[in-house]
């Protein structure tokens, strides 16, 4: 597959540019580095959950890096491969405490919806027009390593023409429970969202198990802190600005690694 | 765009724990003989719900050395696994062995427990919705690829669509692949508001139709390539697709377009038409909008033959068991095969005039499905869709 671009949201602004050199270093004692609530608004995105604007904002942040319109990736030819690790924590928490605190009615039937982790996908299907291929991979790094190698695997065979890989991670609502489990996540933790845009073409990938970091893993986790899902998103984005060829992804998460290798040119046998 | 046709993957066997059974066979009894699994719920406070009856099991047998007070999620898919190995082995080493489940609610139980009185880290880890995957691949000692997949009511479908790719892909030797969900607090409180839930009979393709009930459950199957599989087998996954509708957060698309391009596309995929298709295990869920819109896909999909399928809905006596359901549903589909009977859809009675399609209404139906189409739909837009093909007696 070949990448035509990277959309970056991260809680140090937008795209690559807005990194720091060093992410723990910058946070200073700040344990959670958070995303400012885009400036999307409308009738339809009234109710819409932080998380799922950050969704449908990272989507038209790849559009403008990739120069293209809304239309590129509109209809039944673009599959979407979804993934988080915990993007659908805040909107649980605030639907249980809203019950415990108010009674039966509270946070009631128009958010009960924006508590399954499909939501964010859906308003990004619902504001692109996209009907392809659909897949929701819940899981940190490795998962989107993961849905980087579904993606590759749908292009090769034809199922769609063009693939999205979204991932979105939020944690201030929920920071305490990480705090909990902070075995599972490094910090500081960054709230992100970004969305690759994989188009058919190079040589055929396939994710497989991986022993030690690659370098780009390590550079995000370096330069931007601990971003879940979105890792290897921002390790693609910055493969792509460093001209790597070939590079080397890595994702973990629960102990497991992952790797997916590709090159940026178009030449080579397919799987 | 039409993709190229895959090679098929064996089902080798399966495993289940339902409302209207503890395992596969008594789930397979159940259906044919009409067991109506919704009861009053027991397990958790429901006094201040309108709806208070479901899908519920009642009695749990927990894995060897499962707390009590331990994730419901866990031993859900922890019942499944026991019953699908009291069928199978998993004859692959460990690094080759992949686990695949969908879920729509994953652990939320579990994060209804940690913002409550049990602060522990254990409570919290459980809360992510990939938790109940993860234990389930130590329980088996899977170390090959585990995955959750979260796409609503369709999860189940999805996975084993997943799961599919792993073996083709060579990632895996052996898939157990399916789903699961439970009923709790939080889902009921959730659907109650929506007004979704009816305080009739859950009537699927019925013209008093007024709603679903919810249930819970897991299914197992477990996946091998042709050259790995065994002899003895319950069928063959020929293919499987997914679309979303780009429509609405919650409502169906009002003309079915994602449900209909995942059944064509599943359909592509198998190199099948509908003059293949013997039977359809519908989505079902006995609200209006849904079995109304299904109706209508069903028939622009599958043509003139539409009217001479039979199609069922098993939601009538289980609920709708949410991430289970998918997975549970295929594995009917293959049981019929075996059987060579079709299970009616409880709680037909009444045929609706917008709803003409044969549901096989009152009695199971002596027939032998060799090859199945399954869909299933969520929140979101998620669709999906299976076909399936049942190993012939």
């Amino acid at each position: 597959m070949r990448v035509a671009g990277v959309g970056l949201l991260t809680g140090w602004g937008e795209g690559l540019a807005a990194l720091p050199a060093h992410a723990r270093r910058a946070a200073g004692s700040r344990s959670l580095i958070p995303l400012a609530a885009p400036p999307l608004g409308g009738e339809r995105f009234r109710r819409a959950t932080r998380e799922c604007l950050f969704g449908v904002t990272a989507v038209y942040a790849l559009l403008r890096e990739a120069g293209l319109g809304s239309e590129a990736i509109a209809g039944g030819d673009t599959a979407l491969i979804y993934v988080t690790a915990g993007g659908y924590g805040a909107s649980n928490r605030a639907f249980i405490e809203a019950a415990a605190s108010a009674g039966r009615e509270s946070g009631g039937a128009l958010y009960f919806p924006y508590t399954a982790p499909s939501a964010i996908p859906a308003e990004v299907t619902i504001e692109f027009g996209l009907r392809g291929p659909y897949v929701i991979l819940i899981g940190g790094a490795a998962a989107t390593i993961e849905a980087l190698g579904q993606a590759d695997r749908m292009l090769a065979e034809g199922t769609c023409a063009r693939a999205l890989v979204l991932a979105v991670e939020t944690f201030a609502e929920c920071a305490d429970l990480y705090a909990r489990g902070r075995w599972l996540v490094e910090w500081p933790l960054v709230e992100a969202a970004a969305c690759a845009l994989l188009l058919p073409g190079g040589n055929g990938m396939m994710a497989g198990p991986a022993e030690r970091a690659s370098p780009l893993e390590e550079a995000v986790r370096r330069r931007v802190g601990e971003t879940l899902a979105c890792a290897p998103l921002i390790g693609l984005a910055l493969a792509c600005a460093a001209g790597d060829d070939p590079w080397e992804l890595t994702g973990q998460w629960r102990g497991r690694r992952l790797a997916l290798r590709g090159e940026r040119s178009p030449a080579g046998p397919r799987r | 765009m039409a993709p190229l046709r895959t090679e098929s993957v064996v089902i080798v066997g399966a495993g289940a724990i339902t409302p209207i059974g503890s395992d596969l066979d008594a789930f397979w009894s159940g259906l044919v003989t009409g067991s109506d699994g919704i009861s009053l719920i027991e397990r958790f406070p429901v006094g201040d719900l309108r709806v208070r009856r479901g899908g519920e099991i009642k009695k749990l047998s927990l894995p060897d050395g499962a707390s009590p007070d331990g994730c419901r999620a866990s031993g859900l898919l922890g019942a499944a696994a026991a019953d699908l190995l009291a069928r199978t082995s998993l004859d692959a080493a460990p690094a080759r062995r992949a686990i695949v489940v969908g879920t729509a609610l994953g652990g939320v139980e579990e994060l209804e427990r940690a913002l409550g009185p049990d602060r522990t880290a254990r409570r919290a880890a459980g809360a992510f919705y990939d938790s109940p995957a993860h234990a389930l691949a130590r329980r088996l000692d899977a170390r090959g690829p585990v995955l959750t997949v979260s796409t609503a009511c369709a999860s189940g479908a999805t996975a084993i669509g997943v799961g599919a790719d792993l073996l083709r892909d060579d990632r895996a030797d052996l898939v157990v692949a399916g789903g699961y969900d439970v009923l709790c607090r939080f889902v009921m409180r959730g659907f109650d508001v929506l007004r979704s839930l009816t305080r009739e009979r859950v009537r699927p393709f019925d013209r008093r139709r007024s709603g679903l009930l919810l249930g819970e459950g897991a299914a197992l199957v477990l996946l091998a390539r042709e050259t790995d599989a065994p002899h003895e087998r319950l069928g063959r996954l020929l293919g499987h697709a997914s679309a979303s509708d780009g429509s609405h957060i919650a409502a169906p698309d009002p003309d079915g377009r994602g449900l209909e391009a995942a059944i064509r596309a599943a359909m592509r995929q198998a190199g099948v038409t509908a003059g293949d298709v013997d039977f359809v295990s519908a989505h079902g869920t006995a609200t209006p909008l849904n079995d109304r819109i299904e109706t209508g896909v069903l028939k622009r999909v599958l043509g003139a033959r539409a009217g001479q399928i039979p199609l069922n809905s098993i939601k009538g006596g289980l609920g709708h068991t949410m991430g289970a359901a998918a997975a549970l549903e295929a594995i009917m589909c293959l049981l019929a095969s075996r059987h060579g009977t079709i299970p009616h859809t409880l709680g037909l009675e009444e045929p609706d005039p917008e709803c003409d399609l044969d549901y096989v209404p009152l009695s199971p139906r002596a027939a032998r499905p060799r090859l199945s189409l399954s869909t299933s739909a969520g929140f979101g837009g998620c669709n999906a869709a299976l076909v399936v093909e049942g190993r012939l007696a």
